[in-house]
């Protein structure tokens, strides 16, 4: 076929509406409320948490606004399939990295726009281990959470079909579970792992866990297997926040203002916020009013964002009486190992995202090391791997050249590592300033002792794995995944930033609900943890009604469970006989 | 007829032990091309590629005395001399581009100036290195010499410009350097074309996910195998710069 039947893909014409995807369109036109006008709760950041908090608090009937510091996107006209082209929805504002062994951030992490990071996530969706809650009584290091996995799994379970996860029947790790969607089907990358590991007699886990369509859900197409999960899905089968509950936030009343940069966080006085400045598309300077103010910005904007409001009563940042505001930065070890294989493989099919095993994630005391790691699919496109072989195999010039002309016959698969809470590994404020004349984030990150020996381990067993599937070259690139900490929950305010719902220990009526609670982050993929967390956090702040706003009382007593907060029509979709 | 100082760029094919010739399109997919697909693509992503190939930016941001040797190095770290001169893909002003909007990937080392510096001053680094080594400018010295002083950097090696490896990593520079190029040269569809990348799939899909198998309007592969020419030492891999020392670039999100 030369030309489609119907012609060339044309631009859609619907103006007025913002094109979500090929049949969800949202109107342009929702409540807007005036700087003046005092909200209950302001939500600084749109991403996986403050999308899945604007959704439940609305519901609720709360006056609510989201304030995201770049676009609200219209996925039709503004995403493209193609790699360069989407560099715009990473977090790009420069950082400063350092330390013995730095991070990298931009396309790696956070992002910028409604959706947040979940616009372009991977989408690997599993839960963490129960574990994972009590580490440092389990293993002596790291740090326990607050709460148990008890506590977060019915959240779990609304998540996973609120956005919703494709997965097998039974997964068999953890606390083991079964997925509302049915498995995807495999591409070259996940018939590599499934190889490998059979051979090794590795259980592995084929199609998911992900949040992304194996049928299709509502207005939401299935899947098609165009590989450019992290460039942001045009299909609409992945799930971003900004298809799954802000469009439902939306119609409930929230607002969610774009482009809207917060700087700073309002005091009425040392134990009270009162509401956010922030400067507008335009760089104007304004000052939002709210009842409460909760913190979704991310492993690094978060604390950026405390650290530069400090002020009378909270010289060292704000919420920072502990002084753990930047510290007990994660990230998960992420080493590629690449594999060559004689036959094509053809990896940019399929999502990146499809196939993982989760058999070395618990500590193990005859490998010498605390905690463990998951193996996964990835499958960078051609600039990415590009990237990697410079890394893996120091390519350059025509190796280079040979290396790419041989795309269609590599495999890629990534440890997904935890590396452990570390005092030294933080947050700081730099000197330097960025587009809006706000101070930027400097990081400082070093691998210690148990770090190394876990990362060792994992890339070994990965490229044996690699190596039973057949491939004839396997070489590997040292790199991280994800980003969490920096603003941790705990029970003791002296080691801690927030309580178990997310409230700082210092500010009642300041919460921080994202990826940098968390005190340590297991070797799952951080998402559907932090949205699942976002809905616990949503139900507490309902239970407490006025008092979040009025009283300095601090009721620890858990929430009920609101289900029916979830996204409507998705709480009695599932699979029944393992749905509790 | 090609010039004999051009052929010996030329790649050699292993089988006839000759000299291969320029081409449109070389790689192991002749004839296949995903801007052949454009109509089946949305329009977003048809602007964004079209617009990449046939809307060049201008060179803005190199001054004209480090243009041509900020090509001659691109013209080291990718070459590109299988192509024929008007397919070759112009690394240099897609990197000028990147440095003239000032459009950064999110962060920078402490030990390194901002990116457009950077450039700027490991262009005076590759020539000082040049002169210390063959004591003439990059400019004047064949392909193989060129290679030589790129080799010294890939591998960590301060042979000259101390005062400049003192103000950035010598490591992250030579990083930055090549994934300039690879960023720019990768992203365009006559290079996808090359390595028989699918590009594009939406609204289409992929259907043959398993089993490398071709859609129906990509490609086979039909492989030949070549030596790279003799005039270059860039086809022989060792470890990068880093050597002993983990790399952490982490470029490319995949998970």
């Amino acid at each position: 076929m030369k030309s489609p039947f119907l012609g060339e893909f044309e631009p859609p014409h619907e103006n007025g509406k913002r094109i979500l995807g090929p049949l969800q369109r949202i109107s342009k036109q929702y409540k807007h409320y005036l700087d003046s006008e005092e909200v209950d709760y302001c939500v600084v950041g749109v991403g996986s948490a403050g999308g899945v908090l604007l959704q439940r608090l609305a519901r609720a009937g709360f006056k609510v606004v989201g304030m995201d510091a770049g676009p609200f996107w219209d996925p039709e006209r503004d995403w493209v399939s193609d790699e360069k082209g989407s560099h715009k929805l990473y977090w790009n504002s420069l950082r400063i990295t350092g330390g013995a062994d730095p991070l990298t951030f931009g396309e790696n992490n956070s992002g910028r726009g409604v959706g947040g990071g979940s616009v372009h996530w991977a989408a690997f969706a599993p839960r963490f281990h129960p574990s994972d809650f009590r580490v440092y009584t389990e293993d002596g290091l790291g740090a326990d959470w607050p709460l148990s996995y008890e506590e977060l799994k019915p959240y779990y379970e609304l998540l996973e079909r609120e956005i919703p996860v494709a997965g097998p029947a039974y997964f068999p790790w953890g606390d083991p579970h079964g997925y509302p969607y049915g498995p995807h089907p495999l591409g070259g990358v996940g018939d590599v792992l499934v190889k490998g590991c059979t051979k090794l007699g590795i259980r592995v886990c084929a199609g998911g866990p992900v949040a992304i369509l194996s049928g299709s859900h509502g207005n939401r197409p299935h899947c098609i297997y165009r590989g450019f999960c992290i460039q942001g899905c045009k299909v609409g089968a992945k799930a971003s926040t900004l298809i799954t509950h802000v469009p439902e936030a939306l119609e409930y009343g929230a607002e969610v203002r774009d482009f809207s940069m917060v700087f700073r966080i309002g005091m009425r006085h040392a134990n009270r916020v009162n509401g956010v400045f922030y400067y507008d598309r335009d760089g104007h300077e304004h000052f939002q009013r709210a009842k409460a103010v909760i913190v979704s910005g991310y492993a690094i904007e978060t604390p950026r964002l405390l650290l530069n409001s400090a002020g009378p009563g909270h010289e060292r940042g704000l919420a920072n009486s502990s002084g753990t505001v930047g510290r007990y930065l994660m990230a998960q070890a992420g080493n590629v190992v690449l594999g060559r294989f004689s036959e094509l493989i053809r990896m940019y099919k399929a999502p990146p995202a499809h196939a993982l095993t989760e058999e070395f994630y618990e500590t193990d005391p005859k490998r010498g090391f605390a905690r463990g790691f998951a193996i996964q699919t990835v499958a960078p496109l051609p600039i990415a791997f590009a990237k990697q072989m410079m890394a893996a195999k120091g390519a350059w010039g025509w190796g280079m050249r040979r290396i790419l002309m041989d795309y269609n016959h590599w495999a890629t698969l990534g440890v997904l590592g935890e590396i452990l809470p570390w005092h030294d590994n933080r947050v700081e404020i730099a000197d330097e300033k960025d587009e809006y004349g706000i101070p930027v984030p400097k990081i400082t990150f070093n691998l210690h002792e148990n770090d190394k020996k876990l990362i060792e381990f994992g890339k070994k067993k990965v490229m044996d794995v690699m190596w039973a599937a057949g491939a004839e070259e396997v070489v590997q690139e040292s790199r991280y995944a994800h980003l969490v900490g920096a603003a941790r929950m705990g029970s003791d305010p002296a080691t801690s930033v927030v309580d178990k719902f997310g409230r700082t220990h210092d500010v009642s009526n300041l919460f921080i609900c994202d990826g940098s609670v968390l005190p340590t982050q297991g070797s799952a993929n951080p998402g559907l943890t932090i949205q699942s967390l976002a809905a616990r956090t949503a139900d507490y702040l309902i239970s407490q009604g006025e008092k979040i706003w009025t009283s300095n009382e601090r009721d620890m007593t858990p929430p009920r469970v609101r289900r029916h907060l979830a996204v409507k029509d998705s709480f009695s979709k599932g699979v029944p006989r393992l749905f509790h | 007829m090609v010039d004999s100082s051009v052929e010996q760029l030329l790649p050699v094919d292993k089988k006839t032990r000759r000299r291969r010739t320029a081409v449109r399109q070389p790689g192991y997919y002749p004839g296949y091309s995903t801007l052949s697909q454009k109509s089946f693509w949305d329009a977003a992503t048809r602007d964004v590629v079209e617009k990449r190939v046939y809307d060049v930016p201008e060179i803005r941001f190199f001054t004209p005395d480090e243009l041509p040797l900020m090509q001659a190095v691109c013209d080291r770290i990718l070459p590109q001399d299988d192509r024929l001169p008007e397919f070759h893909i112009r690394i240099v002003n897609y990197i000028d581009e990147r440095l003239y909007k000032g459009s950064i990937d999110g962060y920078r080392y402490v030990d390194m100036p901002p990116d457009g510096e950077a450039h700027r001053l490991g262009l005076k680094a590759i020539d000082e290195t040049a002169y210390a080594m063959y004591n003439q400018p990059f400019l004047d010295l064949g392909p193989l010499k060129q290679d030589h002083v790129l080799k010294s950097i890939h591998d960590g090696k301060k042979i000259a410009a101390h005062d400049i490896w003192e103000r950035m990593s010598i490591k992250r520079y030579w990083h930055l350097l090549v994934q300039d190029c690879v960023a720019a040269y990768y992203a365009h569809p006559w290079a996808w074309d090359e390595i028989g990348y699918g590009g594009p799939a939406y609204p289409r899909a992929y259907t043959r996910l398993e089993g490398g198998e071709p859609e129906p309007w990509e490609k086979d592969e039909q492989r030949y195998e070549w030596e790279a020419p003799s005039t270059s030492i860039s086809d022989a891999y060792e470890e990068a710069a880093a050597g002993a020392e983990t790399t952490h670039h982490g470029q490319g999100g995949t998970h």
